[in-house]
This record gives C-alpha cells, sequence and structure tokens, in this order.
C-alpha cells in the first residue's frame, strides 16, 4: 500500500426502493494523485463520491480515512477531516465579493467577535498568490466569469485547508480556452501534496489531466488503470462494455432550398433588456446549422421565439416560406419538430405514462388518432403507435403504461426524439440535445441527427458542446449578447475561433 | 395500484382507532358508537338508501374539485356554483310546467348551466384581467351566497312561509323514489360514468390531464391552453352545479336557507383525500356520508353528540393524506435495506 489516503471498501448504496446506484465497490485513493472516476451517467460515480463526502448515506460497507475508518453523516464533518467537494453547479453568493464568498462560514473574528475584514482579506489574497490562482479578491462573484467562480468555489475549500479536493464534472462549464487553465491549477495542487478526485465523462480530458483512472459501469467498479498505459478506445470501452464510434459517419451532399428564416429578428424581455437582436439567420433543407456560445448569450430565447413560447419584438420568423412569427403554437408544429433541452420540463410530463408522451403532438395533428369526428381518441390507435416508437427507435421499457419517469435518460431522450421525428416535419430545432446523457445515448442522438440531414430536413442544431457543434454542423453561428457575430461553414473554421467568438463577440481575434 | 387501496385501507382504519382513543378520553365506548354509525348508515336497506341519497352533493362535488385540480385550473367555487346550480333548477321548476321526465331533464340542464355559468364568470375574468381563479372563485362563493339568500327572501319567496324560502317546485320535477332509494342517485351514477369517460377518453380529457401534470410541456405540444381552461371551468362548475339542483328535485323541493350546507366544502376535502382520482372521490364520497348519515341516528340512541363526526372526519383527513405517502416511503426504504444486504452479502 503506497500512501493510500482514502480506502473505500465494499460500498453499497441503494436508491429506494431498488436502484442500487453504486454495487459493492472498493477503490483507493493516493496521497499527491489526480484520479479520475468515469463512467456514463448513472454508472454511481457521482454516488460514489457523495458518499464518500457524507452526503448520501451508504447502506454498506466502510471507508478508511488516514487508515482510520470514518462515518461523516455531513458535509461539514468532511469538510473539517480534509475532505471537500466542488458539485456541479456552483454555489456562491452573487452579491458578495471573492473573499468575503471563501470566508463565509469561517470568518476571522476580533475580540469581540466582529468580522475582520482586512485579515480575512489578506488571508484569501495569501491563498491565491500561494496556488497562483491569479483572481482579484475585491471583484464582485456577480460580476466574474464562469471559470472564476469555479475557482473561488475551489479556493473556498482550500481556505478550510482540505488535503482532499472532490470536483463533480468541473469542466462541464467552462470554455475550451478555460480548461488548460483549470488544469494547470489543478496540477499545482497535486504537486503540493493534495490529492484530487474528480469526475468526468470526457476521456480526452481524462487522459491529459489524471494519474489514474477508475472506470464504473451500472454502479460496479470494473477496474483502476494508470492514465499512461490506458488509451480513450480502452476507457471508452469499459465504460459502455462494448466498441463504441466516437466519430459519426456523415455523407457528403449539397443543401437544398431555405426552409427556415428570420430575418431582424429582436426581443427585449419584461426589464427590457435586449435578449435577441437583429438575427438574420437561414437553415436550407439537409443542412445542419449549429448555433454555439456561452449559455445566456440568447440561444434560449431564440428557439422560445421559434417554438412561439415568447412573442418577439421584431421581425419575422419564416418556415418553408410561412410567416409564422404570430402564428399559435399547433400551427408551427406542423412545420416544426421541437426537442427542448429539459425533458422534464418541456419535453416530457414525468409521472405521465410513455403512451401519454409518445403521443403528445400527434394526438391533435394525425387524423388516425380521432375517432367521433376528434371528440375520443382512439387509445388502440395510440397503443400501435408507441408499440412502433418502441421498436423504430428502439427503446427500452419495461411496459408503455408506466410513468415516463420511470425510464432512463437515454431512452427518455429516444421516445421524445423518435416522437417528433416522426412528426415528419421540414424543419428540426434541437436544444442541447445531448445534455446529460451517457456516451451510448449521445452516439444514438447523433446518428439521429445525422439521418434527418440525409432525410432533406433543415436541423437547427443548438448546443454548448462545442465539440459536438463541429462533429454535426455543417455550418456554424455564435451567439453573443443576443447577437450573431459569426457564421461560417464548418470547414472555414476552427475550434479556436469559434471558442474566440463565444468569449469576445465580433472584436479582433489575437 | 395495489398500494393505493393497502394505504387507503390502513389510513381509514388507523383514522378510526384514533378516534376510538379520543372517544376512551371523552368517557365514551366507542365499540358503542361505531356499531350506532355503522347501525344507521349500512345497517339496512333503509339506511343504506339515505347514505346514498346524502352521497350524492359529496360525489359531484368531489368530482368537480377532483377533475378541476387533476387539469390544472384551481377551482375551489364549488359552494357558489352549488347554489347557482339549485338556485337556476329551483326557478326553473316554479316557473316551467312539462310533463315529468321532460321536466326532470330541463331542470338537470338548468342545474348545469347555473354552475356552469358561474364557474364561467370566474374563467372569462382570468381571459381577460389574468385574474387569479384561485381568488376570483373563492370571492363568488360569497356573492352566490347573498345573492340567492336575496333570491329567496325577495322575488322568489314563498309569501306563506315564516323563514326564507321558495315556494315548492312543480311536482313534475320532483325526482322520485324506487323503493327506499331515490332516483337521485342514478344522477351521480350516471355523472361518474361521464366523468371516467371524458377524462379518460375524449381528446379533451388527454389533454386536461397531461395540462393538469405539465402545463408547459402540453402547452409546447400543441394543446390550447386558454381553451382547455375555458373547458374545465365549466364542466366542472356543471358537475358542482348539478349537485346544487339535485339536492333540490330530490329533497325538500324548494330553495330554502342553509340549503348548501357544508356539501361543496366537504367535496373539495374529498377530492383532496381521493388525490383526485374519480373512482377514489366516489368511494371516499359515499364513505363519508356514511359517517354524516350515521353520526344523526347515533345521536338518538347515544348520549354521544353528533359533532364526534366531524371530529372523525378531520382525523380521516390527516391520516390517509400523510399515510399515502408514508407507507410508500417506508416500503421504499425496506426493500433498499434489504437490497443493500443482498449486495454486500
Amino acid at each position: 500500500m503506497i500512501d493510500d489516503v482514502i480506502r473505500l471498501e465494499n460500498i453499497v448504496k441503494v436508491y429506494p426502493p431498488s436502484v442500487v446506484a453504486v454495487d459493492n465497490v472498493s477503490v483507493s485513493f493516493r496521497k499527491g494523485e489526480i484520479h479520475a472516476v468515469v463512467g456514463e451517467n448513472g454508472a454511481g460515480k457521482s454516488t460514489l463520491m457523495k458518499v464518500l463526502y457524507g452526503l448520501v448515506p451508504r447502506d454498506g460497507g466502510e471507508i478508511y480515512y488516514q487508515d482510520r475508518p470514518v462515518h461523516f453523516r455531513q458535509a461539514g464533518e468532511a469538510i473539517a477531516a480534509g475532505i471537500g467537494m466542488v458539485h456541479q453547479e456552483i454555489l456562491l453568493i452573487p452579491e458578495y465579493t471573492v473573499w468575503q464568498n471563501i470566508v463565509l462560514g469561517q470568518e476571522p473574528t476580533r475580540f469581540l467577535g466582529q468580522v475582520d475584514t482586512a485579515r480575512a482579506r489578506r488571508l484569501v489574497k495569501q491563498k491565491i498568490d500561494e496556488f497562483q490562482f491569479n483572481l482579484d479578491p475585491d471583484a464582485l462573484v456577480g460580476e466574474i466569469s464562469v471559470a472564476a467562480r469555479q475557482k473561488v468555489e475551489i479556493l473556498k475549500l482550500l481556505y478550510r485547508n482540505v488535503s482532499v479536493l472532490i470536483l463533480d464534472e468541473p469542466t462541464a462549464v467552462l470554455t475550451p480556452q478555460e480548461i488548460p487553465q483549470l488544469f494547470g491549477e489543478l496540477g499545482r495542487l497535486r504537486d503540493d501534496g493534495h490529492t484530487i478526485l474528480f469526475i468526468s465523462h470526457r476521456l480526452e480530458e481524462v487522459l491529459t489531466l489524471s494519474d489514474r483512472v477508475t472506470v464504473m459501469r451500472r454502479g460496479k467498479k470494473i477496474d483502476t488503470v494508470d492514465a499512461k498505459t490506458t488509451s480513450k478506445e480502452e476507457l471508452a470501452r469499459m465504460m459502455v462494455g462494448r466498441d463504441v464510434v466516437l466519430t459519426s459517419q456523415r455523407r457528403e451532399h449539397a443543401p437544398g432550398e431555405v426552409i427556415f428564416e428570420t430575418e431582424h429578428l429582436s426581443y427585449k424581455d419584461g426589464e427590457g433588456r435586449q435578449k435577441l437582436n437583429d438575427i438574420n439567420l437561414t437553415v436550407r433543407a439537409g443542412e445542419i446549422v449549429g448555433v454555439a456560445g456561452v449559455e445566456g448569450n440568447g440561444q434560449f430565447e431564440l428557439v422560445n421565439a421559434v417554438v412561439g413560447l415568447i412573442q418577439p419584438s421584431g421581425g419575422t420568423i419564416r418556415v418553408q416560406g410561412r410567416d409564422i412569427t404570430r402564428a399559435p403554437i399547433l400551427e408551427r408544429r406542423r412545420l416544426i419538430s421541437f426537442v427542448p433541452q429539459d425533458r422534464g420540463r418541456m419535453g416530457a410530463s414525468l409521472n405521465a405514462s410513455i403512451l401519454e408522451n409518445a403521443i403528445m403532438t400527434h394526438h391533435s395533428l394525425d387524423q388516425n388518432f380521432s375517432r367521433w369526428h376528434g371528440l375520443l381518441l382512439d387509445y388502440a390507435h395510440a397503443r400501435r403507435f408507441t408499440d412502433g416508437l418502441e421498436k423504430q427507435f428502439s427503446v427500452a421499457m419495461a411496459s408503455k403504461f408506466n410513468p415516463f419517469r420511470s425510464l432512463s435518460g437515454g431512452n427518455q431522450q429516444k421516445v421524445i426524439l423518435g416522437r417528433e421525428l416522426l412528426l415528419d416535419s421540414v424543419f428540426v430545432l434541437l436544444d442541447q440535445p445531448t445534455r446529460g446523457l451517457d456516451v451510448g445515448s449521445i452516439e444514438y442522438v447523433h446518428q439521429q441527427v445525422l439521418r434527418m440531414r440525409d432525410e432533406n430536413r433543415a436541423v437547427l442544431l443548438v448546443s454548448a458542446d462545442l465539440e459536438e457543434l463541429f462533429l454535426l454542423a455543417d455550418r456554424i453561428v455564435v451567439m453573443h449578447r443576443g447577437e450573431l457575430v459569426a457564421d461560417s461553414p464548418v470547414g472555414q473554421t476552427s475550434l479556436e475561433e469559434v471558442g474566440y467568438r463565444m468569449l469576445e463577440g465580433r472584436g479582433e481575434p489575437r | 395500484m395495489r398500494n393505493k387501496w393497502v394505504s387507503g385501507l390502513l389510513g381509514v382504519l388507523a383514522a378510526l382507532l384514533i378516534g376510538a382513543f379520543i372517544m376512551l378520553l371523552q368517557g365514551f365506548n366507542p365499540l358503542d358508537v361505531y356499531a350506532a354509525l355503522f347501525q344507521f348508515s349500512l345497517g339496512g336497506l333503509s339506511p343504506l338508501a339515505t347514505t346514498a341519497k346524502n352521497a350524492v352533493p359529496l360525489v359531484l362535488t368531489g368530482l368537480s374539485a377532483s377533475i378541476a385540480f387533476a387539469s390544472g385550473p384551481v377551482n375551489l367555487g364549488q359552494p357558489g356554483q352549488f347554489l347557482m346550480g339549485a338556485l337556476f333548477a329551483t326557478v326553473g321548476g316554479l316557473y316551467i310546467h312539462l310533463p315529468p321526465v321532460l321536466e326532470v331533464a330541463v331542470l338537470v340542464l338548468l342545474a348545469m348551466l347555473g354552475g356552469a355559468l358561474w364557474a364561467g364568470l370566474a374563467a372569462l375574468l382570468r381571459m381577460l384581467f389574468n385574474m387569479s381563479e384561485f381568488i376570483v372563485t373563492l370571492m363568488l362563493n360569497m356573492i352566490a351566497d347573498f345573492f340567492t339568500a336575496w333570491a329567496i327572501a325577495g322575488p322568489f319567496m314563498d309569501k306563506s312561509a315564516y323563514s326564507p324560502m321558495t315556494p315548492q317546485i312543480d311536482p313534475a320535477g320532483w325526482l322520485p323514489s324506487i323503493g327506499n332509494f331515490n332516483t337521485t342517485i342514478l344522477f351521480m351514477i350516471a355523472a361518474v360514468g361521464v366523468c371516467w369517460f371524458v377524462f379518460n377518453r375524449w381528446k379533451a380529457g388527454y389533454e386536461w390531464r397531461l395540462s393538469g401534470q405539465n402545463s408547459l410541456f402540453a402547452r409546447l405540444g400543441g394543446c390550447n391552453i386558454d381553451r382547455n381552461f375555458v373547458s374545465v371551468m365549466l364542466f366542472t362548475g356543471a358537475l358542482a352545479g348539478l349537485a346544487g339542483g339535485l339536492l333540490v328535485m330530490a329533497g325538500p323541493h324548494r330553495f330554502l336557507k342553509g340549503l348548501g350546507a357544508n356539501y361543496a366544502w366537504d367535496g373539495v376535502m374529498i377530492a383532496i383525500v381521493a388525490n383526485n382520482g374519480l373512482i377514489a372521490t366516489l368511494l371516499y364520497g359515499f364513505f363519508f356520508s356514511a359517517i354524516q348519515t350515521g353520526a344523526l341516528g347515533m345521536e338518538l340512541i347515544t348520549a354521544v353528540p353528533s359533532e364526534i363526526s366531524q371530529v372523525l372526519q378531520a382525523v380521516l383527513v390527516l391520516v390517509i393524506v400523510a399515510s399515502r405517502e408514508a407507507l410508500n416511503v417506508i416500503l421504499d426504504r425496506r426493500e433498499a435495506r434489504r437490497r443493500a444486504k443482498e449486495r454486500a452479502a
């Protein structure tokens, strides 16, 4: 045993009633290593870390920290012992400055209990300099970038002198430019003797950053391997249990006529903020146009304006020559297939049955669902339709009468994709269609998107994942503060250029 | 599915036990009380008929609340819609004279119209001014209360009576009895059937249910949310109005002061206990009616005040609603522990 700082032995966690999230996992983490935990969504990697951190009570097994058995009942106990976790969602107070956020809950005080602001600020500054974090301690957290906020989260833990850091998908919120900097900082922390456990499903960065990699699949540990001696393909095989093609094949063909078109599209929100500013965008038949951008730069408003959830303040939206700017939603749905980013909120009703979710929109557009002149819903046809969808899109389901929430994320997305594709509409709007899916499901969605292109539909794909856009899109446009700041065929641009436009807008390239 | 029945039955049993404990504290013998309750509600054809008849307003207002809540609109206007339905049927019965079957049909339709109009007013205000139907329906209850009080003390008052009430309606509009059973029960059974069919077979019912569960999803799917809102309000208003009309036609055959009593609020309570299920609303409505009917008889032969039935009802509501989730949580945890042991072994 070489300096194992943490040993997990036979950890079991069952979410009631019977979801075995972590299935008898034993793994150990060494002092001074970066240890990646990889696996598909639902493989149990987050749960395992939460068990270690004391956020989720375990049902079996032992945890040894510095060779002593420990049992954290809440996060505070873990932090006091020296283990800290940075969550995917950033939990800071935007109105406070960086140093205020960092000392919050453990402020240095003077004799009467007042916060010793000068000392607090100095202590934070010391930590920033010690780890070369390149942060201004007096900046307001609400005004700094997501990457900087993440650093604040990490510093918060370092300020509390933790020696083990758990990071849950730290790169998910970062742009390509910001990732190397984070990796540099994590590397320095390791050299300083910290242990870093980091959850990810991006294999490339796992290989560049970590020393060892533990692969999980369906709650079980598959193996722990040295990062130096493994490869992306081997890790992917261990994760999904079979070979995966990480590059989908696309056939070349020339796009046809213009199907989707916006002219001078603008939108101001209730508080008068210009969320969309003079958007001119076209999508042709058989073409995939990717919309890139840091989240919150108007992509969501663009999607909502197209499907009819918000009324633009100016401009027009046309599909197949028809002006739908003010059309009711059902009219739009004759022309538009829509896969929203939030499955549970916009794409489905989680408590309704799979069947009831599968027939939405079809029930009013397709006459086969009607009996008695549209008064009755033909449930026999609905059952046949759902069976057909299940087969055609290979959905794994126990029964179509079960609630939609009983499906895994990937299968939920298959039902939604299937429902929308079967609408046979000319224009397909995809908003982050692979968000939160595992590698196998992502691959499936990608194939379906390319199939839509081959079927000569016009596809508008909004995605926060640049690699996905470069893999699928024929043209990439970039949104920045409500404007389109770049529009070029995928062959004439690069990951770096698009990343730069996402951050800097129209400004001159460096 | 099985759990729903089990947790419902366990909830009822637990509530009866707690009720027994309260009676013991008061110095009554709970066995005597429960025996009397049973005897006067279900112990024979005549008590059973009374219980069934008393269940009608509870079940119908309960259905009204269940369908509204399950579809999204917070229609809490059942008391007002109930009174307006009763008033419409009464006034119709005073001035319209037709052969018996036709008269009954016309009065029933009038009752439904009255309730639907009253609920439709709330829907209209929602559509025009985006006023919350939650507040508006509650306020309209007050207005209906005073409006009907004025109507039976003013234009439609029976001059020969000593308290505010209307004259009796045309006997052609009286609902006849078959043996012990009043035909109002048939209307209730038909209403349950129609509600089930509309809710589970009509295209509109599908849209109502899905809008109730996730309105944004239904809207994106092309459901006309506004139209559905208005139709749910009209439909549930008509149900509450029907309850009021049937009460007049089966019972006193006139609108007298205090006619509505607590029926509609009890109906809302039953909908909550039934978790907005249609069949569950029918069963719980019948059960609550049995307790209320039995309590009246019990008072005659025991020293226990009939108010004990209200204590029982309150305990039932609390225990059933609480146990619904509690049982699932307990069973799920036990299953999880069993699984974990199996894995660790």
